[in-house]
């Protein structure tokens, strides 16, 4: 039972840090990306590929993971963020599904379908950290580091500017703000902050391969953000956690097919954000819009 | 205003031979006139007659087919909107465009806030700035409701807000987009006085009003647009007596 | 030989790409409404006519029965989720968000009916004859060929030549002008969905005899139809059809250099050109600010 519970801390702390990052660029700055799971990934492969060949210490393989994670993500906002939104949708998209076939090829870096082995554990200060409970030490104070992050960059005149930007993108720009880098900075730091979550991912699991960073990923964070609540603190901490959970509770109902507990849980947060959409845009945590 | 003084009638803005055409269908047809500096020009004109296209031209929202307009005596062709603004031209929009799901505070705060990463200000600048600020909204008459979201605000105070965005900044152009339509005679009142102040205070301003009341209240100078042509320009008795300007004009509207 | 066979498969997938792809075009270019359950509206065409053909109900009735499949989700998807959202607001978001949630319901309870793996429909039509030495071709491509040719025709010829058609074009630039001919804009929007979910049952029908399905091919399909829609232009509905047969053709002839499993790598590089060098695409209007 305790490493049950030890085990879903971090997971959901690891699944929390993507939502919180994914919300960063969808409820502040109104970006719609399906490529989350790519830096998700990225993170993971680099700094596994950094512990294997360079050095476990969680000051080397982390900052190598965020830094891989950035750079491929300036590469996909720096075009596609200079035109309409659903352009950031299309590709996005593209890169998911590309991305997922270099995951699968790339055997050097990747190890192929079969994904990276033996994993060391992360370093800190001399210390390996593999247990579960200190572990979620670890992945607890990761997740508030990257809340404490995100929140003082919402509340700096950079939030304000992606605020401004989500409300109305040509007022922001009458107003003398510089639309496409202002969106572009905020992807670049929503991938680094996620790619936080790959490392951890791959140092905890000290196993990862392609399956964890496929679209189903990035469609299962955006529901996270969604269904908690975007633009909010909390909710897409509320939202990782209600999904994690949802399986057990699935499978807590006998009469539902056991064996189809990752269809169900798809179908039931496919139709929450539908009917959520329709009937209370915010999210759980979310403010109703309107008055 | 930390601005300087502009000398009296220095000409601002020039524009020569505007053109743009949607689909065949002219909507500005070869405009040419100046903004001087200190003086509130108003354009007038039926419904469609190009107006708020004129205003897009200028502000860089859209691309011109033609012409030349100029900004201090530099071209500002095919400049992107946000360094036309931080140039010192800055637009309010007819449909408000505020940010809605921001306070009132917020929204005339990051009307002043340009640069993509903050900046951090010594703590002089940020109580200069929470007083300009401060000034703006008492003027507007939004002192209560700055902890309100956009969104939530009545009709007449969306209006002051957009007003009071571009007050917090330094623009020395204000181009505004039907600022008063719809308000009650208090709020207009409140309106004309701002707008009085302001341009003693240096700021030039061209408005896109229907009203004839506020025009004469305001106007030095009238300009008369009907489908894309500038057809009169000039003092506001000589343009509004002008009986077949007031026919377009008012043939149009019953 | 080969770059010729893979012209032929190219035109074959191209022409179905085309279809696909157009439905989406229609309806976000006439509506506005970003459409991403498309792709589940593709993944019901497909697995209705697989269930109705399997169950031995002969070629016809199974394509009705699919065509009745995707025109059915297309309208109640408007009418339940769209047109209640457009009540209250309509943003990208709340639209492409409930759009979505569809799609991945749809692509789950259709992988618990049917399972998750490819199914194919065995029919002697897909099998290959020697048309010229070396270069072996289906009847289905030639099918797939003329199909594409009838139906975008029969679509150009509707959008041009009558009141709802031009309505339908007229609905995303002015729904005042729609009322003003004395049209519903809310039909208008029906007829959008009813005609951009029919057009991809041809697609949806051939590709489970060709390459086959699974429930997880509506992303595919959305990634085709997000391409071909915005190389192709944004709003126009050639520019589409162009770019759904350029990215077959594309998608087939890359072959002759890479890997089948790079096919989407691909069509996402030339999404990706377009969005760097041209955004306003093939045939489409440059976009203002």
């Amino acid at each position: 039972m305790e490493a049950y519970i030890y085990n879903l801390v971090n997971l959901i702390a690891i699944y929390s840090i993507l939502a919180v990052t994914l919300n960063f660029i969808m409820g502040y700055a109104g970006i719609y990306s399906l490529a989350h799971a790519v830096f998700f990934g990225l993170g993971a492969y680099t700094s596994a590929f950094v512990a294997q060949n360079v050095s476990a210490s969680i000051l080397v393989s982390f900052p190598a993971a965020m830094l891989a994670a950035g750079v491929v993500s300036l590469a996909l906002a720096l075009p596609a963020l200079r035109v309409r939104g659903e352009y950031f949708v299309a590709a996005s998209l593209g890169l998911q599904v590309l991305s997922v076939t270099i995951y699968s090829e790339w055997k050097g870096f990747t190890g192929g379908i079969g994904g990276v082995l033996a994993i060391p554990p992360v370093n800190i200060l001399g210390i390996d950290v593999f247990r579960p409970a200190a572990f979620a030490i670890l992945s607890v104070t990761v997740l508030v580091l990257v809340l404490l992050i995100v929140n003082a960059l919402v509340h700096s005149s950079f939030g304000r500017n992606l605020r401004a930007i989500r409300d109305s993108e040509s007022a922001a720009a009458s107003f003398g703000k510089n639309v496409p880098v202002i969106k572009t900075i905020s992807v670049v730091i929503s991938a680094a902050l996620a790619a936080l979550a790959g490392a951890l991912y791959a140092s905890y699991l000290s196993f990862i391969n392609v399956e964890s960073f496929t679209l189903d990923t990035s469609v299962l964070v955006m529901a996270m953000v969604i269904i908690g609540g975007t633009g909010t603190v909390a909710g897409p901490i509320v939202g990782a956690a209600i999904l994690l959970i949802l399986p057990s509770v699935i499978s807590y109902f006998d009469f539902l097919p056991q064996t189809e507990i990752g269809s169900l849980q798809q179908i039931i947060y496919g139709l929450g954000m539908t009917l959520l959409m329709i009937f209370r845009p915010g999210g759980i945590v979310g403010r109703r819009s309107g008055t | 205003m930390s601005m300087t003084q502009p000398q009296q009638g220095e000409t601002l803005m020039q524009i020569r031979n505007l053109d743009k055409s949607f689909g065949g269908v002219k909507a500005v047809d070869d405009v040419t006139m100046d903004l001087r500096a200190g003086i509130v020009t108003t354009l007038v004109g039926p419904n469609g007659a190009g107006k708020t296209t004129f205003f897009n031209l200028i502000t860089g929202n859209l691309p011109r087919d033609g012409g030349e307009v100029t900004w201090l005596g530099r071209d500002i062709a095919g400049v992107k909107p946000h360094r036309i603004a931080r140039a010192g031209i800055m637009r309010t929009y007819q449909d408000l465009r505020l940010f809605d799901g921001m306070t009132v505070w917020e929204n005339v705060l990051n009307a002043t806030e340009y640069g993509a990463l903050p900046i951090p200000l010594g703590s002089a600048a940020r109580a200069a700035r929470r007083e300009r600020i401060e000034r703006v909204l008492e003027r507007t008459g939004l002192a209560d409701k700055r902890n309100t979201r956009a969104l939530d605000l009545a009709y007449a105070e969306r209006k002051f807000l957009s007003m009071a965005r571009i007050m917090a900044t330094e623009a020395r152009l204000w181009l505004l987009d039907e600022p008063a339509s719809g308000l009650d005679p208090a709020s207009y009142d409140r309106f004309l006085t701002i707008l009085r102040e302001d341009v003693a205070g240096g700021v030039t301003v061209c408005i896109i009003e229907h009203n004839l009341d506020i025009v004469i209240g305001i106007s030095d100078r009238i300009a008369f647009l009907d489908r894309g042509k500038l057809l009169a320009d000039g003092d506001p008795q000589t343009v509004l007596n002008d009986p077949e300007l007031a026919k377009i004009y008012f043939g149009e509207r019953t | 030989m080969l770059a010729i066979q893979l012209a032929i498969t190219g035109l074959q997938t191209g022409a179905l790409y085309a279809l696909t792809a157009v439905g989406f075009s229609l309806i976000f270019g006439s509506t506005r409404i970003f459409h991403f359950a498309h792709g589940a509206a593709f993944v019901i065409a497909a697995y209705f006519f697989y269930a109705a053909f399997g169950a031995g109900w002969g070629v016809i009735p199974a394509i009705g029965v699919s065509a009745f499949g995707a025109v059915a989700f297309g309208l109640l998807l408007d009418r339940l989720v769209y047109v209640p959202i457009q009540r209250h607001e309509g943003s990208f978001f709340t639209v492409f968000v409930a759009s979505f949630g569809v799609g991945i319901a749809v692509q789950n309870v259709i992988g618990m009916i049917f399972g998750r793996g490819y199914v194919t429909v065995n029919t002697t039509l897909s099998r290959s004859v020697e048309v010229i030495p070396e270069v072996y071709v289906s009847p289905l491509a030639w099918i797939a060929i003329a199909c594409a040719a009838v139906f975008l025709g029969g679509l150009g010829f509707f959008l041009k030549r009558t009141h709802t058609g031009m309505a339908l074009r007229a609905l995303a630039d002015n729904p005042e002008l729609v009322r003003t001919f004395g049209l519903n804009p809310r039909a208008i929007q029906a007829a959008a969905f009813a005609i951009g979910s029919v057009i991809v049952v041809p697609a949806a029908i051939i590709t489970s005899a060709t390459t086959g399905l699974s429930p997880a091919i509506g992303h595919h399909v959305m990634l085709i139809s997000l391409a071909a829609t915005i190389v192709g232009g944004i709003g126009s509905i050639p520019g589409t059809m162009l770019a759904g047969v350029m990215l077959g053709l594309a998608e087939s002839l890359a072959l002759l250099v890479v890997d089948t499993q790079w096919t989407e790598a691909v069509t996402f590089a030339i999404l990706f050109a377009f969005i760097i060098i041209r955004p306003s695409g093939l045939l489409g209007r440059a976009t203002a600010h």
